[in-house]
């Protein structure tokens, strides 16, 4: 599902975000990337999204070689991914059912395919009655499930989730974590980035970990080392 | 074999009938969500229709006082007195006909017409009469007819006198004819004023082209500086709509959409503004010396193009700026 083979990317010299990183992740796993500010974790996301380019090595997402991509392709590259942020990135001057309508519009999908997904994936998310909300109208867990929302509504078959807890207090970051794991119960394959410690240790489920720009650590069912 | 090329046909006609629905329902969508953030963004929207407004504004008076300067200045062209004063001796029928046609053969002539002494005294007289100068016309019962034969003469263009200036100077008739104590007003003392107006309008004709193309270029500028800050204050929105997979059209569309009701709506208002002040000007245009009745006249036979110019002008602004400022975010991966 994602292969990465001896992924390079460096910012000026000397300076290596990620250092000769390869990586597989199988369909419908659910692994937890962990390690310390600026040990990659947000560069390797970034390549895998294509917002960058690797100097070397080969990243294949989906069975889609990033070396045969062209960029004007790369929008239906996005539209295969479900990507969620730490600062949700919703749409301020659109209610939540038009956040979350927006990602099936830009795929093509009809009026009347729209209106019977979007309230479908709200339910998922827990915002049934929140659909006519601006994102200034929602707490912070509130607009995390929407962008949640979002990310899934095209039904992805890879969801990338960087630090969706980074900033929401503990009962709604497992909240959020739980919302995860059902996207991963369904078969969606789950990337998630985080800090938290506790989260970690109580998912149990496959842990990588890297320090400097490399993999330190790859466990099958593991926790958070510091 | 003919079944298959009908299947493919078949379905190269559909994929072709869901392409062409696709992109009508992107246009539609991208009209829609244009106008609901024309809404949303309410002050934003306000601020920069406002600026359209003074852009067009601009635009447009400087236009119509363009307009309103060239009629000014025609006018007050064709109020100047280009004439040649012939003594009594000439003031024959036969005389008066050859001076014409030798006048009227000129290129640069428009008209002329002859005023006999007899009918300027009686003119003159008149005047009097109708001032209640009683020492003038005392003067005129008794001293003799002093006035001369005039010659009065249009001219295409008050910044080229020279053709005319050649035939006073050169035909012998008109070269005898002359009264002596008159000289052509064109050669005389008036001869500065009538360079000085001819002047005026070669500046108007000329200078009201580039100063006009400045103040669009300025203003130009400066709305596109207003909606390039706008964009750039929602360029996180760009962003994310980039990494959600949306591609350039859908992403730009809606702020073009949106670009465009600033000059669409700021048109109208300008165009109720301009029309207001011109009414409001031309009330007191006589007092002022401005000739504004001519422009209104235009602008009332041909307010729906001036309209859908304005219109125009602003919608383009709005869609070149918005188009250009959208640039920059995109370009990102």
């Amino acid at each position: 599902m994602i292969l990465l083979d001896r992924v390079s990317k460096s910012y000026g010299k000397g300076m290596a975000a990620i250092d000769r990183i390869s990586l597989h992740i199988e369909p419908k796993e659910f692994v937890i990337l962990v390690g310390s500010s600026g040990a990659g974790k947000s560069t390797l996301l970034k390549m895998i999204t294509r917002e960058e380019k690797p100097d070397s090595g080969k990243i294949v997402v989906g069975g889609i070689d990033y070396d045969d991509l062209r960029d004007k392709h790369v929008p239906h590259l996005r539209r295969k991914l479900g990507v969620v942020f730490q600062d949700f990135k919703l749409l301020p001057s659109r209610t939540v059912f038009e956040n979350v309508a927006f990602a099936l519009e830009i795929a093509g999908m009809t009026n009347r395919e729209i209106k019977s997904t979007v309230p479908k994936v709200i339910d998922l998310v827990g915002l049934n009655g929140k659909e006519k909300n601006f994102p200034h109208q929602l707490s912070g867990g509130e607009r995390q499930r929407v962008a949640i929302a979002r990310a899934v509504a095209r039904q992805p078959k890879i969801l990338i989730a960087d630090e969706p807890t980074g900033n929401l207090d503990p009962k709604h970051s497992w909240g959020i974590v739980q919302l995860l794991e059902k996207i991963n119960a369904y078969g969606t394959t789950v990337l998630l980035t985080t800090h938290n410690v506790d989260i970690v240790n109580k998912l149990q489920r496959r842990v990588i970990t890297l320090e400097d720009g490399r993999v330190s650590l790859d466990q099958a069912q593991g926790g958070y080392k510091q | 074999m003919s079944r298959r090329r009908k299947n493919r046909s078949k379905n190269s006609l559909q994929a072709l009938v869901h392409k062409n629905r696709h992109s009508i329902l992107t246009f539609w969508r991208i009209i829609k969500y244009g106008i609901a953030s024309f809404f949303r963004n309410a002050w934003l929207s306000v601020a920069a229709t406002a600026i359209m407004f003074v852009t067009l504004t601009i635009i447009s008076v400087t236009l119509i006082s363009r307009n309103v300067l060239e009629d000014t200045v025609a006018d007050i062209s064709s109020n100047i007195e280009m004439s040649i004063y012939i003594s009594q001796n000439f003031a024959d029928p036969e005389i008066v006909s050859e001076i014409t046609e030798s006048i009227m053969s000129l290129d640069s002539v428009v008209s002329v017409t002859y005023i006999s002494p007899d009918q300027a005294r009686d003119d003159f007289r008149a005047e009097a009469t109708a001032a209640g100068d009683i020492d003038a016309l005392q003067a005129l019962n008794e001293a003799t007819n002093m006035f001369p034969g005039t010659f009065n003469i249009e001219v295409t263009n008050l910044d080229d006198l020279s053709e005319l200036e050649y035939l006073v100077e050169h035909d012998e008739l008109i070269i005898a004819a002359i009264d002596p104590r008159h000289p052509p007003s064109f050669l005389s003392e008036h001869r500065e004023a009538i360079d000085n107006i001819a002047g005026v309008v070669v500046f108007i004709e000329r200078g009201g082209v580039i100063i006009a193309a400045i103040f669009v270029v300025i203003s130009t500028l400066i709305i596109f500086n207003t909606i390039r800050m706008a964009i750039f204050n929602r360029r996180e929105e760009i962003y994310m709509m980039k990494l959600i997979g949306a591609n350039r059209s859908f992403i730009r569309g809606p702020f073009i959409v949106e670009a465009t009701q600033y000059g669409v709506i700021a048109a109208f208002i300008t165009a109720g503004l301009c029309t207001a002040g011109l009414f409001i000007i031309n009330e007191n245009a006589e007092s002022i010396g401005l000739v504004v009745e001519p422009t209104i006249s235009m602008l009332g036979s041909y307010w729906p193009l001036a309209l859908l110019g304005l219109i125009g002008v602003g919608a383009f602004i709005g869609v070149f700026s918005s188009f250009l400022a959208t640039q920059k975010y995109l370009k990102l991966q």
